[in-house]
């Protein structure tokens, strides 16, 4: 089951990062986003942290643990969203 | 002095979108290059010419390991210029945008995807590219390379610097793959050198270098170092 913020998170990651071959039924919300799963890399994570800070107003810690568990996958990042969002 | 080894042009493969002269198989005039030798999640950061570089590449350079000398005046002046206003109005850079502007980006991410790991060149010479790419061939090939790739890429003026600039650039980009061994498909490239009296305009852009690979051209002219070149051909 997807909720609407994982599906506005998708768009997002999708438009983006530029994930021209990618539609929103492909990303599985409880896949990796890094590496393996969708294989985003590391300028997709700070591109991502970047969108984050303008469309929710949550600023991150670039190389913190902390923001490691927060891009696990679409879930987390949804749950991210959920608890700091600011906008 | 001893004369300078002849240089030889192996194969070639060029770009320019909308030229009409679609009867060459070396050229193509794809509006959408497809870009396909490179993997979908590194070709979605390349721009339509970086596209067409690859499928060039990937034809003229099919095992990814020949050096590759790329030249452009201008580079990516679109998303320069896009980057130094973001700047002006304070607004943080896109990572990725900003990692794709240096001027070797091309080569790079090309050099990932095709897992080339020759040595790599990006030179940009105030109009004198071709000249310095000839240069910077002969180099390679005398120092015992068999073959080295030279490319040419520039893109079109951004609509908000063209006042800066009185010559028109047109989007094409070629690569050739040059060495010193004569065969018997190959083209040879004759120099010669340009009386100081001769004002012809010498700041070929990719699109001269393709009206003379096509055959429409006979000569190219260079400032500087003043010397033209013509293509002996063999077919």
């Amino acid at each position: 089951m997807t909720s609407e913020l994982e599906q506005e998170l998708k768009h997002l990651i999708i438009d983006t990062l530029e994930l021209e071959d990618v539609t929103p039924e492909d990303i599985d919300p409880d896949e990796p986003l890094f590496v393996e799963g969708l294989g985003l890399d590391s300028i997709d994570a700070l591109e991502l942290g970047l969108a984050l800070q303008k469309r929710y107003g949550i600023k991150l810690e670039a190389d913190s643990d902390e923001t490691r568990h927060h891009f696990r996958n679409l879930r987390t990042l949804a749950a991210l969203v959920e608890e700091r969002r600011t906008a | 002095m001893t004369t300078p080894a002849m240089m030889y042009v192996h194969d070639w493969r060029a770009w320019q979108p909308g030229r009409r002269d679609t009867s060459q198989s070396r050229l193509s005039v794809a509006e959408k290059p497809a870009g396909g030798h490179v993997p979908a999640m590194l070709r979605r950061r390349l721009t339509g010419i970086g596209r067409a570089l690859c499928d060039m590449l990937a034809e003229i350079d099919a095992n990814a390991d020949c050096p590759l000398l790329y030249a452009s005046r201008h580079g990516d002046g679109e998303r320069t210029l896009e980057m130094l206003n973001t700047l002006a109005e304070e607004v943080p850079l896109s990572p990725a945008r900003f990692g794709l502007s240096v001027h070797n980006a091309i080569p790079g991410v090309y050099s990932i995807g095709r897992g080339n790991r020759r040595t790599q060149q990006a030179i940009a010479a105030s109009g004198d590219e071709f000249a310095a790419l000839l240069v910077e061939a002969r180099g390679y090939l005398a120092q015992g390379e068999p073959a080295v790739i030279v490319a040419f890429a520039e893109q079109a003026i951004p609509a908000r610097f063209a006042a800066h600039f009185t010559t028109p650039v047109d989007t094409a980009a070629v690569a050739l793959r040059v060495s010193l061994t004569p065969t018997d498909d190959a083209w040879a490239l004759i120099p010669r050198s340009l009386a100081s009296d001769d004002t012809t305009e010498g700041s070929p852009q990719p699109s001269d270098l393709i009206d003379w690979l096509c055959g429409t051209r006979d000569e190219l002219h260079c400032h500087r170092p003043r010397q033209a070149w013509s293509l002996v051909r063999a077919d």
